[in-house]
């Protein structure tokens, strides 16, 4: 029953707000379902840290993992929901662009996230993440303007195809379990396949098969390059809280599902197979991304390609696995989401004082609206791993794997590019801080909504940079032991 | 001979010539209803291989899977495609940056080209060939009509074909998937179409025309 209430309130809580909500009424019971439900999924989350796994019925179930990318969904979400409220103040009440569409669409989001760290079949998670893709397809086209338009067609296409591909490659899982003597009713189920791993070997040319298919499929999700093209136009066209649970949560989700399947493949198959894909998907991101960011004339499209380049970290650390390589990997989603939130968020506030978010157009920022500039340099000095930042500690992790297994190549490429990001950020950072700015702000604006969710996450960075609480650090590492 | 059998035997032996007719159609396809109908008549075909399936493996299950099958592609997602086309009033020829007859082509090496890359999977188990290379063919013909058409409705055809291709290689080579993540996957696709269809009159709306290579103004 634990399990099943964090699926239900989102469900039952936008079929209220379409039902019956107001548009005035829309914002008072976004609060309260978001609460309620933040509080369901932290509560799971006590259960398995105290306790251990949980099951319900044959297709649920919460183990460390799960637990681990659960807490990111609440916290982010949470973040996500509070800064929203004053940020669509000015949305007018057409349909699909209301705040009760908004806040609906957004709970549907939630609920098929929550449902990808509670699925234990392969085959109700792909359910789950094709339905990610159909809830936040309309909060990617919500503005309803020429560029959200394609921006949300472009995000239902690319990245449904991509899934496609994920589900041909589970098929392909199933048919190697089923030769390998699974009965077919627990061959999907991942603890089974877990247990039967060794057994499944036989299949070694199918097992490999499927799983170049799903990393292409779920990495589409992920963003690795070249599948991203979704993903820098649906980052920049959606709303800015939406943007955050995008970078924040929902690549992350997508990790979570590779994560799960590389963990099958390299049991099953005793060999680097799997990580090497994701070793080679995560440095071609990282490269690709990391020079991109530096030609970038739009801010949010910068904070995009920051993303893919940070997935690709998180892919090199898994990729390298190892202890140190897998923590590294693990902190670092959620650093990254801390981060980007923190960004996203400030971008929004950008956006509403400029009108736009052409860089070569924002100027002044220091001296017009000091807050809102300290926390995008705050937020811009973490994401580019300074210390005393934790995604400093996250990337030093992998970086040290990278050098204690002497793979020199990925440590250069890594370092060169982290180096290329530094310069191009300070770059941008320093036109819109001090350039002469052809229309500053009238009166600078930054609700009390808006400033909270922004220092929260500006703390926590800081916070983990200087020290790790010891028990999130078992929770990372009850996350490992599930792997 | 019983005369079911008869039938049963001939349907899975025969469904992977008659798909391999509705990819070349496709390919050539100049109308976008046209295209539509022919995605209809090829779940109809994998309906009929669906039944023949349930009646040799005797399994329910299967029969319930057929049943969807049969409402949802044959004929809702049909019929709401063509009432789309219907109210978007999009002029109904398609031009597709290539003709039809080097689109015929295009489909035939696929056709090709699917043949050759079950052989390995086809000869280790006791899968039939024609219908894994079906198989393959419709996910590369459906990946093909999304990327050389240029109207959304045609586009949201090729997702369709593509899926029906992945349906059909779980068919042939495990009898399908559980029934219960068959009915999931069926439910997102028909929460896919609708969302497609919001997008369509979107794009109509905003662009005033359905021409998605215009939709260009993102880049890099």
């Amino acid at each position: 029953m634990m399990l099943l209430l964090p699926l239900l309130i989102p469900i039952v809580g936008a079929a209220v707000l379409l039902g019956f909500g107001a548009n005035g009424l829309a914002r008072r019971l976004a609060v309260l379902v978001g609460g309620v439900e933040i509080v369901a999924i932290l509560r799971m989350v006590l259960a398995v840290y105290s306790s251990g796994p949980l099951q319900f019925g044959r297709y649920l179930r919460v183990d460390g993992l799960s637990a681990f990318f659960l807490l990111n969904v609440a916290l982010i979400s949470s973040l996500a929901l509070a800064y929203s409220l004053d940020y669509l103040r000015h949305t007018e009440g057409e349909r699909f662009s209301s705040a009760r569409w908004f806040y609906a669409l957004l709970f549907f989001f939630m609920f098929t996230m929550v449902g990808v760290c509670l699925s234990s079949n392969l085959g109700l998670l792909w359910i789950m993440m094709e339905a990610t893709t159909l809830a936040s397809a309309l909060l990617v086209g919500f503005y309803n303007t020429r560029g959200a338009v394609e921006a949300g067609w472009k995000y239902l296409i690319v990245c449904t195809v991509g899934i496609a591909f994920a589900l041909f490659g589970t098929i392909v899982l199933y048919l190697a379990a089923i030769k390998s003597g699974l009965p077919p009713n627990v061959a999907l189920d991942w603890t089974a396949l877990m247990e039967a791993a060794p057994r499944l070997g036989s299949g070694t040319a199918l097992l490999k098969l499927a799983f170049v298919f799903v990393v292409v499929g779920y990495g589409t999700k992920v963003g690795f390059v070249p599948m991203h093209s979704w993903l820098p136009d649906a980052h920049a066209e959606a709303p800015s809280p939406i943007s955050a649970l995008l970078s924040g949560v929902l690549l992350n989700c997508a990790l979570y599902t590779l994560l799960r399947y590389d963990a099958v493949i390299s049991r099953a198959t005793g060999t680097n197979f799997s990580h090497t894909l994701l070793l080679v998907f995560g440095v071609l991101s990282l490269v690709t991304a990391g020079l991109l960011i530096v030609v970038q004339r739009d801010l949010k499209r910068l904070l995009a390609y920051s993303s893919i380049e940070h997935m690709g970290i998180v892919a090199i650390g898994v990729g390298l696995g190892g202890g140190l390589g897998l923590y590294g990997a693990l902190l670092h989603t959620f650093n990254h989401s801390l981060g980007k939130t923190l960004l996203f968020f400030v971008a929004g506030n950008v956006r509403q004082n400029f009108g736009t978010l052409r860089m070569d157009r924002i100027g002044g920022l220091a001296r017009a609206m000091p807050k809102t500039a300290l926390a995008l340099s705050l937020g811009s000095l973490a994401i580019v791993g300074l210390p005393p930042f934790s995604l400093f500690v996250s990337e030093f992790a992998i970086l040290s794997e990278a050098f204690s297994q002497s793979r020199v190549l990925v440590a250069t490429l890594f370092l060169a590019t982290l180096s290329v990001v530094f310069g191009g950020m300070l770059h941008h950072l320093f036109g819109m801080f001090f350039r002469e700015s052809k229309q500053p702000p009238v009166a600078p604006y930054m609700a009390l909504s808006e400033a909270v969710p922004i220092a929260l996450a500006a703390a926590g960075l800081v916070w983990f940079g200087v020290h790790i609480p010891a028990g999130f650090k078992s929770l990372i590492d009850g996350a490992m032991a599930v792997l | 001979m019983d005369l079911v059998q008869l039938a049963v035997g001939k349907t899975l032996s025969s469904s992977a010539v008659f798909l391999m007719l509705t990819v070349l159609l496709l390919a050539a396809a100049r109308r976008v209803s046209t295209g539509i109908i022919l995605f209809a008549l090829q779940s109809a075909i994998i309906t009929a291989q669906v039944m023949a399936t349930a009646y040799t493996e005797k399994s329910a299950e299967a029969w319930v899977v057929a049943a969807m099958v049969f409402a949802l592609k044959v004929v809702a997602i049909p019929s709401a495609l063509l009432w789309l086309v219907e109210r978007l009033k999009a002029p109904r020829a398609i031009q597709p940056s290539f003709s039809s007859a080097k689109g015929v082509f295009v489909a035939a090496l696929m056709i090709f080209l699917s043949y050759a890359a079950v052989q390995p999977y086809a000869r280790q188990s006791t899968v039939p060939e024609d219908n894994l290379a079906a198989a393959v063919a419709l996910i590369l013909t459906g990946a093909f009509l999304m990327v050389s058409q240029r109207k959304a409705i045609m586009q949201i055809v090729g997702l369709l074909v593509l899926e029906n291709g992945i349906f059909l290689a779980a068919l042939a080579t495990t009898f399908g998937m559980p029934l219960v993540i068959e009915i999931g996957v069926f439910f997102d696709l028909l929460m896919g179409i609708l969302i497609m269809g919001v997008f369509a009159f979107r794009i109509r709306d905003t662009f005033e025309h359905l021409d998605v290579t215009k939709l260009r103004r993102l880049r890099g």
